[in-house]
């Protein structure tokens, strides 16, 4: 910009906010950092924030700004030209796989869970599961805005390391390639502890014997094990994401980072369209889809889910009523659900998704006061986009659909039919693609 | 029709601990071809990890040895709780103690890691300096 300008944040950043500052090309940016948090604090509070010392360099903090901005620049300061961050060696070894396995867990390179050691044989026999050169760039790094974790560049080699160590066979790298070419990758570094879900569709799930059935979404299958294990490996290795107090800040941490649950439709057994086709892909590819958000409930808990007769659609409308709106919802139904809702009259997918946002409400004023909507949904109102510059003008008893758009909800079956049970991830549909590209 | 071994092993007066038994010779089978974790054989991995981008390094903007009668954004750039008050309260500060300072307000457009050129240009236009509250 060519303005001098002065961050501030909470100390609780520190350590991310310089280490962003160096590799946004500014390692001696002036920072000025308040106590934490300022969210919460009164007006009293924030204004003695003011004019006590900055904790971490001790200056009280409008002296340190003002002097910031008028104290003449040093040579550091200055410093123009290019720098480089190291990605450490190419190898490891040659030692005992206890060692390896100690040298990657203290490397922060792995889950804390022991990985298969990525030797080049292992490496070139995934490899040989694709058409595609090792070499060939599936990102490319950049230095510049958005997320640190989006910066950092791979080949379809490194991503292959990767699924090595998260115990993949070859059969199913496409599929991991796929994911890869979708970035950003596991690990989403935001305080919200959001994470992913990972919905696989088409005959590639047979091919791979993926457990779609009883169990679906439990440890009972290699392939939804390992892909979803390899999603979080290439999160934090690939791009350089979940360092704690860096690159990684989600307050209490997610499970679902383990294996991103991975979900295998049941395209057989259920009575709907399967979810790519619903993307506009054809039945007959091989399709990965990411979701993004920040848990997974049973439907359990929902009102009525007891009853005699039960009515699914309103459990679920129920369970929408604590969830993150600004983010959507992926109802994951057996087969049992989905047939009874057929019966109930929701013959397809956008049938219920629609009937749901629509009888899914709230306030204005519940809105406003909603997690996401101050710093994540009041700024797009700002910018004019709807639904939500409507929302911000309507008055604060006004009813609302919970969700933005019908599309936001989407529905997924598989499960053993051992009952009928439903679970719901408050996630997004973020991206797609198609795992046949990466044969 | 499906076949519960368990039962059948059952009423057959076999105990089902032998599936168990069965399962575990074949893990074994299989660890004795591969080689043990514990094996003393030595191996060179392959590192995992990505590329990071070069880093351009950029000067900070030459600063002036006074503020005075100088104009100065307060950028809410999260829209966090509490990082508007925060940032009226120092438009206060200045009022109160350097008068000859005049602030400005703005609300970065969009969501906390997006781009806002248009606020960009506004400030390089019109302003000497800007003080950006991230968060939280």
């Amino acid at each position: 910009m060519g303005v001098p300008a002065i961050p501030m944040c909470t100390q609780a950043y520190t350590e991310l906010a310089k280490l962003t500052a160096a590799r946004d090309g500014m390692p001696h940016l002036r920072q000025v950092f308040t106590p934490h948090p300022v969210g919460g604090k009164t007006d009293a509070e924030l204004a003695a924030y003011l004019v006590n010392p900055d904790p971490v360099s001790g200056i009280q903090i409008m002296k340190e700004i003002v002097d910031d901005l008028t104290r003449p620049l040093t040579a550091d300061e200055k410093k123009t030209g290019m720098d480089a961050i190291a990605a450490g060696p190419a190898t490891f070894g040659p030692d005992t796989v206890d060692n390896l396995q100690e040298i990657f867990m203290n490397n922060g390179m792995t889950d804390y869970m022991p990985i298969i050691i990525p030797t080049e044989e292992k490496v070139d026999a995934m490899l040989k599961a694709t058409s595609h050169h090792p070499d060939e760039v599936l990102r490319t790094p950049v230095q510049g805005v958005g997320y640190t974790s989006s910066r950092w560049g791979y080949t379809v080699r490194q991503v292959a390391v990767n699924a090595v160590m998260a115990g993949c066979r070859p059969e199913f790298f496409p599929v991991v390639l796929a994911m890869a070419s979708l970035g950003p990758l596991g690990l989403f570094g935001s305080t919200t502890s959001s994470s992913t879900a990972i919905v696989i569709n088409g005959p590639i799930r047979d091919k791979l014997n993926m457990n779609y059935g009883l169990g679906a979404l439990g440890p009972f299958a290699q392939a939804n094990a390992t892909i979803g294990r390899s999603w979080t490996l290439m999160g934090k290795n690939l791009t350089n994401g979940g360092i704690l107090g860096d690159t990684y800040q989600g307050g209490q941490g997610n499970q679902l980072d383990y294996n991103n649950c991975v979900i295998a439709e049941d395209e057989k057994n259920s009575p709907w369209t399967p979810l790519h086709v619903q993307f506009g892909f054809k039945p007959e590819e091989n399709v990965v889809s990411i979701f993004g958000g920040p848990d997974l409930r049973q439907g359990h808990g929902a009102r009525g889910a007891g009853a005699e007769i039960a009515m699914f659609d309103q459990q679920m409308s129920f369970m929408f009523q604590s969830m993150v709106g600004g983010s959507g919802a992926l109802v994951i139904c057996d087969p049992l659900v989905a047939k009874r809702l057929v019966d109930q009259g929701y013959d397809t997918k956008e049938k219920l998704s629609e009937w749901l946002w629509k009888n899914t409400n709230r306030t204005v004023k519940d809105f406003k006061e909603s997690f996401l909507a101050s710093f994540h949904l009041y700024p797009l109102a700002l910018q004019g986009r709807e639904p939500y510059a409507s929302w911000y003008k309507m008055p604060d008893d006004a009813m609302i659909p919970f969700f933005p758009k019908a599309s936001q909800i989407n529905l997924v079956v598989c499960g053993g039919q051992a009952n009928a049970f439903f679970q719901i991830a408050n996630m997004n549909h973020g991206r797609s693609a198609s795992i046949d590209k990466w044969m | 029709m499906k076949v519960n071994r368990r039962r059948l092993l059952s009423l057959l007066g076999m105990s089902p601990a032998l599936l168990a038994g069965t399962q575990f010779e074949a893990g074994q089978k299989r660890k004795d071809e591969h080689g043990g974790a514990g094996s003393d054989q030595k191996l060179t991995a392959v590192s995992p990890k990505g590329t990071p981008p070069p880093i351009q390094l950029y000067s900070m903007a030459p600063r002036a040895s006074s503020l005075d009668g100088k104009t100065i954004y307060v950028v809410d750039a999260t829209s966090f709780l509490g990082s508007a008050t925060l940032l009226h309260k120092m438009q206060a500060w200045f009022q109160q103690n350097m008068p000859s300072v005049k602030t400005v307000f703005r609300t970065k457009a969009g969501v906390y890691a997006e781009d806002d050129p248009k606020l960009w240009a506004e400030i390089k236009a019109n302003a000497y300096a800007c003080v950006m509250a991230i968060g939280h």
